[in-house]
């Protein structure tokens, strides 16, 4: 008898990997306008997914007043529609919840099993209902109007909810009856998974997901359209990189000002272990606390305030020309543009910057300094000597990951600072690559561009992580 | 992170050490000129920090007549706070100011709630193939699809022209989830076992002993990320194209900032007669100004308190996975 129970318990384990592959993915594609079903007409935007048209009927309807008004779709069929979404949705997210429990022991997987039928019902009952309501749109008066359509999520969805109903149909008939004295119980390591299932969820969208989106590198695409066979173009827009004179030299100039300027931050990364230590050298207690905390400031502001505050000194109407007469605008001058952004950059991150190091050198062996002193040494040279070394490993993991986001310089600092006349020194590939796939929509080439900075980066980082490797014998990752 | 008993004795002893063996002072020139150079330069750099923000509010508070002569440089004349009065006809502001508040204050609570768990829940050995999970959170911090297929993947899910896309994606935040795993760890587990073997449940011990017990790392990635989405800028100029009314306040201030149209359009009329005489008194260049003050105050206000946070807050670059 006991046998029997787990040989049956063993076999439904092998539904449950169907039901809760199938509730997954249903769950999944809830979120997805391009594969709901409920998207009927061409009145229903394009971005309104099942979640979106299960719980709200005024965005679902945003653009149909007028269609109601003249009568080309009857409200009753939209009201359908959403009851039917809306009905969907619950029964996806009772299918969910067996899904889970279908993790528990045997007393929580019989639980489970009335969610998952009474869910499959409901998701039977919304396919039917957003059906009829397809069906009623179809008689439409005006149909270049409303451009009934059928929804090509719909038979994804006729699967998954066959799938489901069948399955939960067979657990109940394959799953053994529970003793009457067990409990509810979940092993603790499914509990705990069930609890960070919904975190993986999240970071799974909106940090994997984007991946996705790279496949549009290989189509011409503009924003609206849909992508198919026939506009895929294979590496077009890779080649494009060479082959096409714009671009290409659109490119390298952008990749020099990228270069260029990470290259002096990387030139001048030394400054805040130098500010530190020069700073650590001021013995008034009080007048390095003002210089710490008043130095520290600007990196906590964003950059737009950087530039209103840019505003307020150079402007024609700000503190220099206020004070020292004169009516030049020094933010229009497009000259040493690579030096200025540096010193913008400096004047925001070295305080900030610093307090590694000066943390560092209050966790350097005293002694040290005292033999040092003992033996005559300078104050230099006790820096040279000392502190520097001391400070070097922090140093040397700042410049590796410096040296790995050699291309990503971020576009806020030069977005906000670019003007006609200094956009052909200021751009960097970030900035550049939102100027060309936002502002202009030339998504595949920007999207290549992206692709392979993001390429890019990660060999360089873990090329950094390797040398950091084989010199300390630690990894940076 | 904390500071153990040792180090606090250690430091102790060390201020003791100096107090009683306070060094000669020593005056030869080398020396002296060192100091000179060095206060010099440290005094002047920390005047270029603040002179900036001092030179905007002084120019606020001041009389806008003596502002449009071009007679208020480095002393405020005509002190009173009018043109923040009138700040509430500028169109859009508080608007504006509203969306980047809620962000801040939601955004933030969610992303500290959610790093306290999900750091406890991956330091529990026992979870379903807990090191594999943990792996996938913290290998996003090192890529990154593209400013592009990210806009493309957010108006897929609908989080275009939509208040939640300024918090849903920042809820897990794997940065964050490192340091609290960490910091959880250097916790004795004595105080967690002791609680179960009394029979306390996961959330019991989750309220009741780790979250007191994380408080202060918990205040340190609250500070940053709030101070991260008050300054969020790109989010709002790439996501909200369509909806004007969801711009934050940063990117307002973007706007103003390179507005050169008159203030009649960008003000309406309204207010007390003080504040109204203001505005009829103001110009464009206070109108930005004042703006800008508006946006950093907030800054300046929490900043005190975030002080001793910047030492936990700067081991961001060191810790790892």
């Amino acid at each position: 008898m006991k046998e029997e129970i787990t040989v049956r318990e063993r076999s439904a384990e092998k539904f449950y990997y169907v039901q809760r592959l199938s509730a997954l993915l249903a769950l999944f594609f809830v979120f997805f306008p391009g594969v709901s079903p409920s998207r009927i007409c061409g009145l229903i935007g394009k971005n309104v997914s099942l979640f979106t048209s299960g719980i709200s009927y005024g965005t679902m309807t945003s653009a149909m007043g007028r269609a109601f008004d003249k009568g080309w779709i009857s409200e009753g069929s939209m009201i359908l529609l959403f009851v039917g979404s809306l009905f969907l949705l619950l029964g996806i997210a009772a299918n969910a919840a067996n899904g889970c429990m279908s993790l528990g022991n045997l007393k929580t997987k019989r639980l489970g099993i009335p969610f998952g039928l009474g869910g499959s019902a409901a998701m039977v009952l919304g396919m039917v209902l957003v059906y009829v309501s397809y069906a009623q749109v179809l008689q439409t008066s005006r149909p270049e109007k409303v451009e009934p359509m059928f929804p090509g999520g719909y038979m994804l969805y006729l699967v998954l909810t066959a799938l489901l109903l069948i399955v939960n149909l067979l657990l109940l008939f394959v799953l053994p009856k529970a003793s009457a004295d067990s409990r509810y119980e979940i092993e603790p390591k499914y509990k705990l998974f069930l609890m960070f299932l919904p975190f993986a969820l999240l970071c799974f969208v909106f940090a994997y997901l984007p991946l996705y989106g790279w496949r549009y590198a290989f189509f011409n695409y503009s924003a609206g359209q849909t992508l198919s066979m026939e506009n895929f173009v294979g590496f077009k827009w890779f080649t494009s990189l060479f082959s096409s004179q714009a671009t290409r030299s659109d490119v390298v100039r952008v990749l020099r000002n990228t270069l260029a300027m990470s290259g002096l931050g990387i030139l001048t990364s030394w400054l805040p272990m130098a500010f530190a230590i020069f700073l650590n050298e001021i013995k008034t207690s009080w007048f390095r606390r003002m210089v710490q905390t008043f130095t520290t400031i600007p990196n906590f502001i964003s950059w737009v305030l950087v530039y209103a505050v840019a505003l307020a000194i150079f402007s024609t109407d700000g503190f220099i020309n206020t004070m020292f007469g004169g009516d030049t605008n020094y933010l229009m001058d497009a000259s040493h543009m690579w030096l200025k952004m540096l010193l913008w950059g400096t004047w925001k991150g070295i305080g900030w910057s610093a307090i590694i190091y000066i943390a560092g050198i209050s966790g350097i062996d005293q002694q040290l300094y005292e033999a040092a002193t003992v033996d005559g040494a300078g104050r230099f040279q006790k820096m040279w000597h000392i502190t520097v070394p001391g400070l070097l490993p922090t140093y040397f993991v700042m410049l590796l990951m410096s040296v790995a986001n050699i291309l990503s310089n971020g576009m806020d600092q030069y977005f906000v600072f670019k003007n006609a006349q200094n956009v052909k020194t200021i751009e960097v590939l970030d900035l550049y690559v939102y100027t060309l796939g936002i502002q202009n929509g030339n998504i595949p080439l920007s999207t290549v561009i992206g692709m392979v900075k993001s390429v890019v980066s990660v060999v360089l980082l873990f090329g950094a992580n390797r040398i950091s490797k084989a010199i300390r014998g630690e990894s940076i990752v | 992170m904390a500071k153990t008993m040792q180090e606090r004795l250690d430091e102790k002893a060390e201020k003791k050490y100096y107090r009683t063996h306070k060094k000669k002072l020593d005056v030869s020139p080398g020396n002296v000129t060192f100091h000179l150079l060095n206060y010099l330069f440290f005094g002047v750099f920390t005047l270029l920090c603040i002179f900036p923000f001092y030179y905007l509010f002084i120019n606020t508070i001041s009389d806008n007549d003596f502002v449009r002569k071009g007679q208020i440089t480095l002393i405020p004349r005509g002190i009173n706070i009018n043109n923040y009065l009138a700040m509430a006809n500028v169109n859009d502001l508080g608007n504006a100011f509203l969306v980047s508040l809620a962000r801040t204050l939601l955004g933030t609570a969610l992303m500290v709630a959610a790093s306290a768990l999900v750091g406890y829940l991956v330091t529990k050995q026992e979870m379903w193939h807990r090191k594999f999970w943990y792996r996938f959170l913290v290998i996003t911090m090192y890529f990154n699809a593209g400013t592009i297929p990210w806009y493309l993947n957010m108006s897929m899910l609908g989080l275009t022209n939509n208040f939640l896309a300024y918090i849903i994606p920042g809820i897990v935040a794997p940065y964050n989830i490192i340091l609290v795993k960490t910091y959880i760890e250097s916790i004795p587990s004595e105080l967690e076992e002791s609680a179960l073997i009394d029979g306390a449940g996961f959330f019991t011990v989750f309220r009741k002993i780790i979250w007191p017990l994380c408080k202060p790392i918990l205040a340190t990635i609250a500070i940053f990320g709030s101070v991260g989405h008050w300054n969020a800028f790109t989010d709002s100029l790439i996501l909200m194209q369509n909806a004007p009314e969801l711009f934050t306040l940063q990117h307002r201030l973007y706007i103003y900032l390179n507005t050169t149209s008159n203030l009649g359009s960008l003000m309406s009329t309204g207010g007390s007669a003080a504040a109204a005489a203001a505005q009829a008194a103001m110009s464009t260049k206070v109108l930005k100004y004042t703006i800008s003050m508006v946006t950093v105050i907030p800054i300046l206000v929490v900043y005190p308190f975030m002080n001793r946070y910047f030492e936990k807050g700067i081991m961001l670059g060191a810790v790892k996975g």
